[in-house]
């Protein structure tokens, strides 16, 4: 019975391998794409007005169609099943049959341009999963584009104004946006902007692995992210201090605008720029103050305690600060940044502002300077007792700013170790505790407030100027 | 004188008449095989039969005794290498275009998907029959009387097998390739860990050295992939065959596959075809020698009748068609509704995380976890060189061709199988819940954790068990069961753990989907 039962297996698997052989074969022949073309071509057959174009159509025979992108570095084979992208024929048809809306397509022919330069998504797939690879197990970073983010694409060869000349402005508000909303505060882009969040400069041509999907509703793409979490960054990422303060319709435009800051750059021959393409670095003093400052300051006139950044965050653009702030110590602040809190030096070694940029942005910030100065206090005229500056420090200070004086997170006051206070001028800190600062929590010390003497304050001072050393 | 009248074109029509059956005829060269004689002549004036004996033992052909095993290895390797010639037709070994080529096999090649699917499985598929094939010589005592060198042939073969993957799974150049060779580098460059300890970096960096005659550089890149290329399609296939040549050719030497010594067909045996007729046949039923004769030494298949032995041809040929077709029913099926991962293009920047060697290098990663010399040379070292001394270390010459030699043999495999399970797990358990050295004393160092830790631990607990087998039963094949049986069950669970349980940073899971989402 032995050599039947070889037999047995040798018919049974000889019928398994003749069934999968005859499946596997027909899934070759007759691929998804066939399909569409045999729609396409009975539909064109259909419509031909002349016979010349009917016999044209009568002959098309079904093959992959691709494009071979050399300067670009891509195939696409997109048209193996949108056939009638080209085709005026098929303008009502339906997807993915139908003609390319609109003229793009004269100025912009697909033999020089594909498809997935704009349009993203898998250009080598020749299946519809795959070349929209809408979701995650298609292992491509890239999905097809919302058409609402569409214009992200354009700006690789096309600069703001032609754009906005012709109607497709939202990159240009999205620009707009990321100007005036403070976005450069904590994000580099060419090099300029703070130090707190991500550089964006490639941010649209990222993959999604750089990016925290976790929470992201919907498809996980970087699309969908972006624009989540323009809505609200801390449901993407739970840890985040971004701050938003945008329109709900506002986040496509700023999706749209940072999906365009992408990596490597179009050929020559592609690109037709004539004006910006990119956000320039103005140099007058409230476009500054909005595209560096106003994230975090809002207006500048009230001072408010961030939940996020768990500080105070003070009011810059206030007379009752500024009465007390000169120039040269704002310039310092600005310049080399308040070390310990979030804000950045804005040097040209490190946020990028020139020295010309910076007193505009100074100028524009004190442009609310009280004419009257402060009554002079006269450090220098003190001869000061550090023992005793440190007794009166630990009995009225330390509540606010800490024994050690490290103030800021968790306290009411700020970081007195920093190195713009131990290199504030003593006469400035003198007037400080002296005057107080009026509508913060910094109540004056003087005859008209708590009661020190001008002594006492001195030896304050003194003492306090001594902290950084001490552990 | 007939035949002067013919003509030369009647000669010639007759010629054209008769063409199929001269052809196949020429071809075996005795004619259709429809006698004994000529069926034996079939087997042995064929090239690519001669290799095996024109007469069989009625054992070999059972199929619960051998169960297949090495010829579905076999079969395996020659779909593969079918269907790899036919990918190297659009594969181009390059970082610029290797992901780029995969992606078009998978996308435009008239059943390219399909061939790569059948490329990977089968290759993946030798990887599960070469060691089920060595588990059942083994259990079978098939390593003795002559046939010691031949088990050593096949644990070279299964270390090509296992090199031929890995290269493999490094072609397509996409997220997995990369992050895999990156592992397997750290791993040969892992005796750095012991010249560090020792001191002995500074005069020769062995494992450095050895990383960057690997990689071609410090780190992965185009050399990297041409050399692992050179070693896929050319290297280890050559040295494979090499080994299987001879692989084969012992087996024919050593007079077939073990059967028992004492051997009675069973009823069922009558359906195999053609048995050969004990009298008035052409075969005498005493074994005759030629040359063998004057060869010195002895081959096990001296003194042996020819009893319980039929045909070749057609009694194996059918047997192995029948293997054959189903191998590659089972590979196309499975390559039917499976296909083989291809991730994102490979990107430095990225690191997977985990980042996961191929699963039949999982067993090993969680050994090196816990510290990368043992586990990346060390152990796997030790491991080969204790299945290669097996036939020499026990020389018990009875039970040959008996699954597990005996009752006692049954009952030790069970047990070594209860022991061992209940060790690797709670060694796991015990590393997953507290830890290890690292852990408590964070300055510990080096060469302690190389020396003492789990694996080496469980090592160490593999070979001590065996000796008390061993001087429990009195018997070396008690002991050598235990010890295999043992390091069957430890590849299994630390290739299922690693495989399955370990997730990001290697840490802990019971399931997939508990790790954390990116």
């Amino acid at each position: 019975m032995r050599n039947r039962f070889f037999l047995w297996i040798l018919f049974l698997s000889g019928a398994v391998l003749f069934v999968f052989t005859l499946i596997a074969a027909y899934r070759e022949i007759a691929p998804e794409w066939k399909r569409y073309q045999a729609q396409y071509k009975e539909q064109i057959i259909k419509l031909a007005k002349d016979d010349a174009t009917k016999k044209k159509a009568k002959e098309l025979v079904p093959a992959v169609q691709q494009i071979y992108l050399g300067t670009l570095n891509r195939i696409d084979r997109c048209m193996s099943c949108h056939m009638g992208v080209e085709n005026p024929m098929m303008a009502n048809a339906k997807l993915p049959l139908k003609q390319h809306s609109g003229d793009y397509l004269k100025n912009h022919p697909p033999d020089k341009f594909g498809c997935t330069v704009c349009h993203y998504g898998q250009g080598r797939a020749t299946n519809k999963k795959e070349a929209h690879a809408a979701t995650r197990d298609t292992h491509w970073d890239f999905p097809t584009i919302p058409l609402k983010y569409i214009q992200s694409s354009c700006t690789q060869c096309h600069d703001y104004e032609m754009l906005s000349a012709k109607g497709y402005d939202n990159i240009a508000k999205g620009a707009k946006l990321f100007m005036e909303k403070g976005c450069r505060g904590c994000h580099k882009l060419n090099g300029i902007g703070g130090a707190l969040g991500k550089k964006l400069d490639v941010v649209g041509s990222q993959p999604i692995a750089y990016f925290p999907m976790r929470f992201v509703e919907g498809d996980r793409n970087t699309y969908n992210w972006h624009k989540q979490h323009f809505t609200d960054p801390r449901a993407l990422v739970p840890e985040s201090e971004m701050k938003i303060n945008v329109k709900p319709e506002e986040t496509d435009l700023l999706a749209t605008y940072v999906l365009s800051l992408r990596a490597g750059e179009m050929p020559k021959d592609y690109r037709r720029i004539k004006g910006t393409q990119t956000v320039e670095k103005p140099d007058e003093g409230e476009a500054l103050y909005r595209m560096f400052c106003i994230a975090c300051h809002t207006t500048g006139k009230d001072s408010y305690f961030d939940e996020i950044f768990n500080r105070t965050i003070p009011a810059i653009m206030k007379p009752a600060f500024l009465k007390t702030a000169d120039e040269k110590y704002i310039k310092k602040v600005v310049e080399d940044g308040r070390a310990g809190t979030q804000m950045t030096s804005w040097k040209a070694t490190a946020g990028g502002l020139t020295g010309v940029e910076i007193n505009n942005l100074i100028a524009y910030i004190t442009k609310d300077r009280p004419s009257a100065k402060p009554e002079r206090f006269d450090f220098a005229g003190f001869k000061t007792d550090l023992k005793r500056g440190e007794e009166l420090y630990n009995i009225r200070c330390a509540l606010c700013h800490g024994k050690k004086g490290q103030g800021g997170e968790g306290f009411l006051g700020l970081n007195l170790r920093n190195p713009v206070v131990q290199g504030a001028d003593p006469e400035f800190l003198a007037i400080t505790v002296r005057d107080g600062r009026s509508e913060t929590s910094m109540p004056p010390f003087g005859k008209k407030g708590v009661g020190f003497t001008d002594r006492d304050i001195a030896d304050v001072v003194s003492y306090v100027k001594t902290m950084s050393k001490k552990k | 004188m007939n035949e002067l009248k013919q003509s030369g074109i009647d000669v010639f029509k007759h010629n054209i008449k008769s063409l199929l059956g001269s052809f196949a005829g020429s071809f075996l060269r005795s004619g259709k095989p429809t006698s004994d004689k000529s069926r034996a002549a079939a087997m042995f004036n064929n090239f690519f039969l001669h290799v095996q004996g024109v007469k069989t033992h009625i054992n070999t052909l059972r199929p619960t005794y051998t169960l297949g095993l090495g010829l579905i290895s076999f079969f395996l390797l020659i779909i593969t290498v079918i269907s790899g010639v036919l990918l190297m037709v659009y594969y181009s070994p390059s970082i610029e275009h290797g992901y780029t080529s995969v992606k078009d096999i998978n996308y435009v090649v008239f059943a390219g998907k399909l061939i790569r699917n059948v490329h990977k499985w089968a290759g993946e598929g030798m990887i599960i029959f070469v060691l089920l094939h060595m588990a059942r010589v083994f259990y079978t005592s098939s390593y003795k009387q002559g046939r010691e060198f031949n088990w050593v042939v096949g644990i070279v073969l299964l270390i090509l097998t296992f090199g031929i993957n890995l290269s493999g799974y490094m072609l397509p150049w996409d997220q997995l390739s990369y992050w895999a060779l990156v592992i397997v580098a750290n791993i040969i460059q892992s005796p750095k860990e012991i010249t560090d300890s020792l001191g002995i970096t500074k005069f020769f960096d062995v494992g450095v050295f050895s990383k960057e005659l690997f990689l071609g550089g410090l780190t992965a890149g185009k050399e990297s992939l041409t050399r692992v290329y050179l070693l896929h399609i050319m290297l280890l296939p050559i040295f494979l065959f090499i080994f299987l040549g001879v692989h084969f050719w012992r087996i024919r030497k050593d007079g077939g596959l073990t059967k028992p010594d004492v051997f009675e067909p069973k009823p069922i045996d009558a359906g195999l075809a053609a048995l050969p007729e004990k009298r008035g046949g052409i075969f005498p039923t005493n074994k005759t020698y030629g040359l063998m004769e004057l060869a010195h030494g002895r081959t096990p298949v001296v003194d042996r009748d020819v009893e319980n032995t039929v045909l070749s041809w057609p009694n194996l040929l059918i047997a192995e068609a029948a293997l054959f077709v189903l191998c590659l029913a089972g590979v196309i099926a499975y390559s039917f509704f499976i296909d083989a991962p291809l991730k994102e293009l490979a990107n430095p920047m990225i690191p997977e995380n985990p980042a996961k060697a191929p699963w039949y290098f999982l067993g090993l990663q969680e050994l090196l976890s816990y510290s990368a010399f043992m586990g990346g040379v060390g152990l796997p070292g030790l491991a080969l060189l204790g299945l290669a001394l097996i036939p020499y270390l026990d020389k018990e010459p009875y039970h040959v061709g008996i699954w597990f030699s005996n009752k006692q043999g049954k009952r030790i495999a069970l047990e070594s199988l209860v022991v061992s399970t209940i060790v690797i797990i709670g060694l796991l358990a015990f590393v997953i819940n507290f830890g290890w050295f690292r852990n408590w004393w964070p300055n510990v160092p080096q060469m302690l954790i190389t020396l003492i830790n789990p694996g080496n631990i469980w090592v160490g607990f593999m070979i001590v068990w065996s000796l008390y087998v061993i001087k429990r039963t009195g018997s070396t094949r008690m002991g050598a069961i235990a010890l295999f049986t043992m390091f069957l069950i430890s590849f299994l669970i630390y290739t299922y753990v690693g495989t399955e349980l370990r997730g990001p940073n290697w840490d802990f899971f019971w399931s997939k989907s508990q790790w954390p989402i990116h």
